[in-house]
């Protein structure tokens, strides 16, 4: 997850999709994307529109780059959506905004539990173990490693 | 568990007067696995129980590794009864194999390549009958995997987290390991791994205390006794943990088995011998602060550098 959009040059079809916010994010590479000539298609979401967006990404074909812009509390719902449609990590950039939380597993118990980005403490609200957040992240669990915050 | 055999069996790791990262794997002499060694039934009582109590923790696999986990099965019962044919045996009628351990008279009989015929998987079922733990890495677009373990002795790590993890990935918490572009260079010469041409390596760390379980998930138990260690019980309480590290290629799916089998030894045995100790001395008074705290040295390490100069004090003297 980045928090700014980066251009990719080279790929058959450009995609853009977010909320109106996230669009906004997105809207310097959109122009990049205009002023080159290149095939672009952009997808407003809102919730009731999901389904919508999964047949309309089922339907492109290799090459197509996806970019999604999303409250960052949000994205996470769609990375597993998007990978199941099969859009590799290459071919995607999701770009979150406002407050970030994630998982945060306990190396004692295993409970994920969520944080933000401003506590690298916490205590385990299974068994009660004082954390500290580290960056060793876990794609299968979707989740950083706490590790025991003092002996 | 102290070390109850000859000190010179012992895996000394240590090779010159200072220690960094490196790969020093090494082609193996003689192709085995798994070693038995004298404290094999206390070391696979430990393990039963481990396996049994704590499963999450020491046993972890996704589904598309069964005939990965089945080439472990067919190389370790191979390697145990070919090199030690007293204590294990294998009796194969086509599928049907009855396997043998003499030392904690189990037979145990299954069709091979069914997973029904066993009561647990066949990675978890041979995980009962060696004092290594096993982890299998699988390779997949030009990268490793660890999708199955059996791990009952980590060195403060959690297999339960790092199930499915990309090799690079595994080693993140390394300092200066993917800095230094070790963690690729592992990598390339790991892919690059033959059948028939088996590794092996020797890591080590220092831990405070003799328990071969040192996981991640009890380090706020056994991590304690770190904050305990004196110049004056450092001989006896700190030990040197080491892993003999093995690598094979597993020719059917392309995977890797690595097997690690670990020993500990008090640093007042490793004192006993004056080379060492001198060896040693030289490489922890010299070891940067980033490799001591990764490896969970530094909150008693001058306390151990004390101890040892006092023995080495000892053996001027003589």
């Amino acid at each position: 997850m980045k928090n700014e959009a980066v251009f990719i040059n080279g790929k058959r079809k450009y995609i853009f999709c977010g909320d109106d916010q996230g669009l906004k994010l997105l809207s310097s590479v959109m122009e990049k994307v205009n002023e080159e000539g290149l095939t672009h298609e952009r997808f407003l979401l809102s919730d009731f529109k999901m389904s919508l967006l999964e047949d309309f990404l089922k339907s492109q074909k290799m090459g197509t780059f996806l970019y999604v812009a999303l409250p960052s509390s949000e994205l996470q719902q769609f990375l597993k959506a998007v990978e199941d449609i099969g859009f590799s990590d290459e071919d995607v950039q999701y770009i979150g905004y406002g407050e970030e939380k994630f998982s945060v597993f306990c190396c004692r118990c295993h409970e994920i539990n969520t944080s933000n980005n401003e506590q690298k403490r916490l205590y385990c609200h299974r068994c009660g173990l004082e954390l500290e957040v580290s960056d060793h992240y876990s794609a299968m669990h979707d989740a950083f490693l706490g590790y025991v915050a003092k002996l | 568990m102290k070390w109850t055999a000859d000190l010179e069996q012992f895996p000394y790791p240590f090779k010159g007067s200072t220690y960094r990262y490196s790969n020093n794997s090494i082609p193996m002499h003689k192709p085995i696995s798994v070693e038995v060694t004298s404290d094999y039934k206390k070391e696979m009582l430990l393990k039963r129980n481990l396996l049994t109590y704590h499963p999450e923790r020491c046993y972890q696999s996704l589904p598309h590794t069964m005939t990965g986990q089945w080439e472990i099965v067919e190389l370790v019962i191979d390697h145990l009864a070919a090199h030690y044919p007293n204590q294990f045996s294998v009796e194969k009628r086509n599928t049907i194999w009855i396997f043998s351990n003499k030392i904690l008279d189990d037979k145990i009989e299954f069709v091979f390549g069914d997973e029904k015929s066993l009561p647990c998987e066949p990675l978890a079922f041979i995980s009962h009958h060696v004092q290594e733990d096993l982890i299998l890495m699988m390779q997949r677009d030009g990268d490793l995997y660890l999708d199955a373990g059996q791990l009952c002795f980590p060195a403060n790590w959690s297999l339960a987290f790092n199930l499915g993890m990309k090799f690079k990935s595994i080693h993140h918490p390394i300092p200066g390991f993917k800095e230094e572009g070790l963690d690729d260079r592992i990598l390339q010469f790991l892919m690059r791994l033959e059948a028939g041409n088996p590794w092996e390596r020797k890591n080590w760390s220092l831990m405070a205390g003799d328990r071969l379980d040192t996981s991640l998930e009890t380090f706020d138990q056994w991590g304690q006794l770190r904050k305990q260690v004196t110049k004056e019980n450092a001989g006896k309480l700190v030990h040197i943990r080491v892993e003999v590290q093995k690598l094979f290629r597993l020719p059917r799916t392309n995977s890797i088995l690595f097997t690690i089998h670990t020993h500990l030894l008090p640093l007042e045995q490793l004192a006993a011998n004056s080379e060492w100790l001198q060896q040693f001395y030289d490489i922890l008074s010299e070891l940067p602060s980033h490799i001591a705290d990764y490896k969970g040295i530094s909150l008693y390490k001058d306390a151990v550098l004390d101890y040892l100069e006092k023995q080495l004090e000892r053996v001027r003297a003589t």
